[in-house]
Protein backbone atom coordinates (compact mmCIF):
# COMPACT_ATOMS: atom_id res chain seq x y z
CA UNK A 1 0.00 0.00 0.00
CA UNK A 2 0.96 3.74 -0.52
CA UNK A 3 2.96 5.71 1.80
CA UNK A 4 0.69 8.14 3.80
CA UNK A 5 -1.66 5.91 5.04
CA UNK A 6 -1.48 5.00 8.99
CA UNK A 7 1.30 2.57 9.48
CA UNK A 8 -0.84 -0.35 9.81
CA UNK A 9 -3.61 -0.54 8.27
CA UNK A 10 -6.28 -2.30 10.53
CA UNK A 11 -7.24 -5.05 9.16
CA UNK A 12 -9.64 -8.34 10.56
CA UNK A 13 -8.11 -11.66 10.20
CA UNK A 14 -10.39 -12.28 7.21
CA UNK A 15 -10.28 -9.33 5.50
CA UNK A 16 -6.31 -10.01 5.58
CA UNK A 17 -7.37 -13.17 3.99
CA UNK A 18 -9.12 -11.43 1.41
CA UNK A 19 -6.25 -9.38 0.71
CA UNK A 20 -4.45 -12.80 -0.08
CA UNK A 21 -6.88 -14.28 -2.49
CA UNK A 22 -6.93 -10.76 -4.37
CA UNK A 23 -2.70 -10.94 -5.11
CA UNK A 24 -3.26 -13.30 -7.31
CA UNK A 25 -5.55 -10.27 -9.62
CA UNK A 26 -2.93 -8.41 -8.74
CA UNK A 27 -0.45 -10.41 -10.16
CA UNK A 28 -2.08 -10.57 -13.60
CA UNK A 29 -3.75 -7.38 -14.38
CA UNK A 30 -6.01 -6.48 -17.42
CA UNK A 31 -3.81 -4.56 -20.00
CA UNK A 32 -5.14 -2.68 -23.12
CA UNK A 33 -3.64 -2.63 -26.41
CA UNK A 34 -1.56 0.21 -27.29
CA UNK A 35 -3.82 1.07 -29.91
CA UNK A 36 -5.65 3.04 -27.35
CA UNK A 37 -3.44 6.26 -27.38
CA UNK A 38 -3.57 7.09 -31.48
CA UNK A 39 -7.60 5.97 -30.72
CA UNK A 40 -7.53 8.74 -28.37
CA UNK A 41 -5.25 11.57 -30.03
CA UNK A 42 -7.21 10.86 -33.29
CA UNK A 43 -10.37 11.47 -31.71
CA UNK A 44 -9.30 14.46 -30.01
CA UNK A 45 -8.09 15.98 -33.34
CA UNK A 46 -11.45 15.70 -35.27
CA UNK A 47 -13.26 17.02 -31.80
CA UNK A 48 -11.15 19.91 -32.00
CA UNK A 49 -11.39 20.63 -35.49
CA UNK A 50 -15.06 20.47 -35.04
CA UNK A 51 -15.62 22.59 -31.99
CA UNK A 52 -15.16 25.78 -32.69
CA UNK A 53 -17.65 25.57 -36.05
CA UNK A 54 -20.10 24.51 -33.67
CA UNK A 55 -19.59 26.57 -30.86
CA UNK A 56 -20.22 28.93 -33.65
CA UNK A 57 -23.14 27.75 -34.97
CA UNK A 58 -24.50 27.52 -31.11
CA UNK A 59 -23.97 31.29 -31.05
CA UNK A 60 -25.90 32.33 -34.17
CA UNK A 61 -28.41 29.73 -33.47
CA UNK A 62 -29.08 31.22 -29.95
CA UNK A 63 -28.90 35.03 -31.66
CA UNK A 64 -31.62 34.01 -34.11
CA UNK A 65 -33.27 32.36 -31.18
CA UNK A 66 -33.02 35.98 -29.53
CA UNK A 67 -33.93 38.04 -32.48
CA UNK A 68 -36.70 36.07 -33.13
CA UNK A 69 -38.22 36.40 -29.89
CA UNK A 70 -37.63 39.75 -29.91
CA UNK A 71 -39.71 40.23 -33.11
CA UNK A 72 -42.54 38.50 -31.55
CA UNK A 73 -42.65 39.97 -28.58
CA UNK A 74 -42.61 43.80 -30.27
CA UNK A 75 -45.46 42.81 -32.70
CA UNK A 76 -47.78 40.91 -30.08
CA UNK A 77 -47.21 44.06 -27.98
CA UNK A 78 -47.81 46.25 -30.82
CA UNK A 79 -51.13 44.60 -31.47
CA UNK B 1 23.49 22.34 -18.19
CA UNK B 2 21.35 19.28 -17.17
CA UNK B 3 18.08 18.62 -19.41
CA UNK B 4 15.73 16.43 -18.40
CA UNK B 5 14.96 13.93 -19.95
CA UNK B 6 11.25 13.79 -22.21
CA UNK B 7 10.13 10.62 -20.67
CA UNK B 8 10.89 12.47 -17.03
CA UNK B 9 8.50 15.69 -17.77
CA UNK B 10 6.22 16.28 -14.94
CA UNK B 11 2.52 15.96 -15.68
CA UNK B 12 1.85 19.65 -14.94
CA UNK B 13 4.25 20.59 -17.70
CA UNK B 14 2.72 18.88 -19.81
CA UNK B 15 -0.82 19.93 -18.71
CA UNK B 16 0.58 23.60 -19.48
CA UNK B 17 2.19 22.28 -22.90
CA UNK B 18 -1.29 20.63 -23.81
CA UNK B 19 -3.14 24.04 -22.76
CA UNK B 20 -0.97 25.49 -25.20
CA UNK B 21 -2.04 23.55 -28.17
CA UNK B 22 0.70 20.77 -28.20
CA UNK B 23 -1.28 18.08 -28.76
CA UNK B 24 2.22 15.70 -28.40
CA UNK B 25 2.00 16.90 -24.61
CA UNK B 26 -1.36 15.28 -24.20
CA UNK B 27 -0.10 11.97 -26.27
CA UNK B 28 2.81 12.11 -23.60
CA UNK B 29 -0.13 12.29 -20.87
CA UNK B 30 -2.17 9.08 -22.58
CA UNK B 31 0.58 7.07 -22.53
CA UNK B 32 1.96 7.59 -19.30
CA UNK B 33 -1.14 6.75 -17.61
CA UNK B 34 -3.16 4.91 -19.99
CA UNK B 35 -2.35 1.25 -18.04
CA UNK B 36 -3.94 2.19 -14.70
CA UNK B 37 -7.00 4.02 -16.50
CA UNK B 38 -7.42 0.71 -18.03
CA UNK B 39 -7.18 -1.13 -15.51
CA UNK B 40 -9.39 0.36 -13.18
CA UNK B 41 -12.53 0.78 -15.95
CA UNK B 42 -11.10 -3.07 -16.71
CA UNK B 43 -12.08 -3.86 -13.27
CA UNK B 44 -15.17 -1.61 -13.01
CA UNK B 45 -16.62 -2.05 -16.60
CA UNK B 46 -15.32 -5.42 -17.31
CA UNK B 47 -12.64 -5.95 -20.15
CA UNK B 48 -15.05 -5.46 -23.37
CA UNK B 49 -16.05 -1.88 -22.92
CA UNK B 50 -12.61 -0.80 -20.79
CA UNK B 51 -11.52 0.40 -24.03
CA UNK B 52 -14.51 2.34 -24.74
CA UNK B 53 -14.54 3.87 -21.13
CA UNK B 54 -10.55 4.56 -21.08
CA UNK B 55 -11.31 6.95 -24.48
CA UNK B 56 -14.32 8.29 -22.89
CA UNK B 57 -12.43 9.22 -20.14
CA UNK B 58 -9.37 10.56 -21.74
CA UNK B 59 -11.24 12.80 -23.96
CA UNK B 60 -13.36 14.11 -21.05
CA UNK B 61 -9.84 14.95 -19.56
CA UNK B 62 -8.64 16.49 -22.16
CA UNK B 63 -12.06 18.85 -22.87
CA UNK B 64 -11.74 20.01 -18.83
CA UNK B 65 -7.97 20.00 -18.88
CA UNK B 66 -8.46 24.07 -17.96
CA UNK B 67 -10.60 23.34 -15.04
CA UNK B 68 -7.61 21.04 -13.53
CA UNK B 69 -6.72 22.94 -10.46
CA UNK B 70 -3.47 20.91 -9.24
CA UNK B 71 -4.76 20.57 -5.86
CA UNK B 72 -4.60 16.42 -6.09
CA UNK B 73 -2.21 14.53 -8.66
CA UNK B 74 -3.68 14.48 -12.10
CA UNK B 75 -3.77 10.70 -11.99
CA UNK B 76 -6.17 11.12 -9.19
CA UNK B 77 -8.19 13.73 -11.28
CA UNK B 78 -7.93 11.48 -13.93
CA UNK B 79 -8.90 8.22 -12.08
CA UNK B 80 -12.00 10.58 -10.86
CA UNK B 81 -13.01 10.88 -14.63
CA UNK B 82 -12.77 7.35 -15.08
CA UNK B 83 -14.54 6.14 -12.42
CA UNK B 84 -17.40 8.45 -12.99
CA UNK B 85 -17.35 7.26 -16.63
CA UNK B 86 -17.58 3.52 -15.65
CA UNK B 87 -19.85 3.80 -13.21
CA UNK B 88 -21.82 5.71 -16.18
CA UNK B 89 -21.35 3.29 -18.17
CA UNK B 90 -22.63 0.30 -15.92
CA UNK B 91 -25.74 2.53 -15.17
CA UNK B 92 -26.27 3.04 -19.40
CA UNK B 93 -25.53 -0.56 -19.50
CA UNK B 94 -28.38 -2.21 -16.64
CA UNK B 95 -30.76 0.48 -18.20
CA UNK B 96 -30.61 -1.36 -21.96
CA UNK B 97 -32.19 -4.19 -22.43
CA UNK B 98 -30.00 -7.14 -21.54
CA UNK B 99 -28.30 -8.65 -24.45
CA UNK B 100 -27.06 -12.55 -24.64
CA UNK B 101 -23.98 -12.71 -23.38
CA UNK B 102 -21.09 -14.15 -25.74
CA UNK B 103 -18.43 -15.72 -24.53
CA UNK B 104 -15.30 -14.36 -25.87
CA UNK B 105 -12.43 -17.26 -24.70
CA UNK B 106 -9.58 -15.27 -23.62
CA UNK B 107 -6.09 -15.80 -24.78
CA UNK B 108 -5.14 -19.01 -22.80
CA UNK B 109 -8.61 -20.74 -24.32
CA UNK B 110 -7.26 -20.37 -28.05
CA UNK B 111 -3.71 -21.68 -26.91
CA UNK B 112 -3.10 -25.16 -28.50
CA UNK B 113 -0.73 -26.02 -26.53
CA UNK B 114 -2.41 -27.37 -23.20
CA UNK B 115 -1.48 -25.77 -20.12
CA UNK B 116 0.46 -27.29 -16.90
CA UNK B 117 -2.73 -28.06 -14.44
CA UNK B 118 -1.51 -25.73 -11.86
CA UNK B 119 -1.66 -22.68 -14.67
CA UNK B 120 -5.15 -23.56 -15.66
CA UNK B 121 -6.38 -24.19 -11.80
CA UNK B 122 -5.02 -20.63 -10.99
CA UNK B 123 -6.36 -18.79 -14.17
CA UNK B 124 -9.94 -20.46 -13.22
CA UNK B 125 -9.37 -19.24 -10.09
CA UNK B 126 -8.77 -15.52 -11.15
CA UNK B 127 -11.91 -15.92 -13.41
CA UNK B 128 -13.61 -17.15 -10.57
CA UNK B 129 -12.29 -14.34 -8.30
CA UNK B 130 -13.29 -11.81 -11.18
CA UNK B 131 -16.38 -13.04 -10.83
CA UNK B 132 -17.46 -12.33 -7.53
CA UNK B 133 -15.60 -8.92 -7.81
CA UNK B 134 -18.01 -8.39 -10.60
CA UNK B 135 -20.83 -8.98 -8.40
CA UNK B 136 -20.15 -6.72 -5.82
CA UNK B 137 -22.00 -3.34 -6.23
CA UNK B 138 -20.31 -1.02 -8.47
CA UNK B 139 -19.55 1.37 -5.94
CA UNK B 140 -18.04 -0.62 -3.39
CA UNK B 141 -16.42 -2.48 -6.25
CA UNK B 142 -14.28 0.46 -7.53
CA UNK B 143 -13.16 1.03 -3.80
CA UNK B 144 -11.46 -2.32 -3.59
CA UNK B 145 -10.31 -1.87 -6.97
CA UNK B 146 -8.56 1.48 -6.15
CA UNK B 147 -7.06 0.21 -2.81
CA UNK B 148 -6.48 -3.10 -2.80
CA UNK B 149 -5.39 -4.17 -6.65
CA UNK B 150 -4.20 -0.59 -7.45
CA UNK B 151 -2.75 0.13 -3.67
CA UNK B 152 -4.12 4.06 -4.01
CA UNK B 153 -3.44 6.04 -0.59
CA UNK B 154 -6.86 6.75 1.45
CA UNK B 155 -5.92 10.07 0.59
CA UNK B 156 -6.32 9.81 -3.31
CA UNK B 157 -9.11 7.55 -3.17
CA UNK B 158 -10.77 10.46 -0.54
CA UNK B 159 -10.03 12.73 -3.73
CA UNK B 160 -10.93 10.37 -6.60
CA UNK B 161 -14.85 9.86 -4.55
CA UNK B 162 -14.61 13.21 -3.64
CA UNK B 163 -15.67 12.02 -0.10
CA UNK B 164 -14.05 12.52 3.61
CA UNK B 165 -11.16 9.66 4.23
CA UNK B 166 -13.17 8.78 7.25
CA UNK B 167 -16.44 7.49 5.17
CA UNK B 168 -14.01 5.97 2.39
CA UNK B 169 -12.58 3.93 5.32
CA UNK B 170 -16.01 2.92 6.20
CA UNK B 171 -16.84 2.12 2.61
CA UNK B 172 -14.42 -0.04 2.05
CA UNK B 173 -14.47 -2.47 5.45
CA UNK B 174 -17.85 -2.96 4.15
CA UNK B 175 -16.85 -3.53 0.66
CA UNK B 176 -14.42 -5.89 1.49
CA UNK B 177 -17.24 -7.86 3.87
CA UNK B 178 -19.38 -8.33 1.25
CA UNK B 179 -16.60 -9.79 -0.92
CA UNK B 180 -15.67 -11.93 1.71
CA UNK B 181 -19.36 -13.28 1.68
CA UNK B 182 -19.48 -13.60 -1.62
CA UNK B 183 -16.60 -15.55 -1.65
CA UNK B 184 -17.03 -17.46 1.75
CA UNK B 185 -20.34 -18.98 -0.37
CA UNK B 186 -18.28 -20.38 -2.48
CA UNK B 187 -16.56 -22.63 0.16
CA UNK B 188 -13.89 -24.06 -1.78
CA UNK B 189 -12.76 -20.53 -3.10
CA UNK B 190 -12.41 -19.43 0.43
CA UNK B 191 -10.61 -21.91 2.11
CA UNK B 192 -8.45 -22.35 -0.47
CA UNK B 193 -4.27 -21.58 0.99
CA UNK B 194 -4.64 -17.76 -0.22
Amino acid sequence: MNAGDSPVDDLTPAERRLTRHLEVLRVSPPSGSAELVPRVIRSVRWQRAIRDPLVLVGAVAAAVADGVGLLFGRSESGS
Amino acid sequence: MLIEPPHMESDESLIDRTLQGELTAFEQLVERHRGIVFRVAARIVGPDDAEDVSQDAFLRAFHRLDQYRGTASFRTWLLQITQNVALNALAWARRRPAETAVETPDAADRDPIQQPASALEERERRQRLELKLGALRPEYRSLVVLRDLEGLSYNEIADVLDTPIGSVKGRLHRARDELIELLRNNTYDWELPA
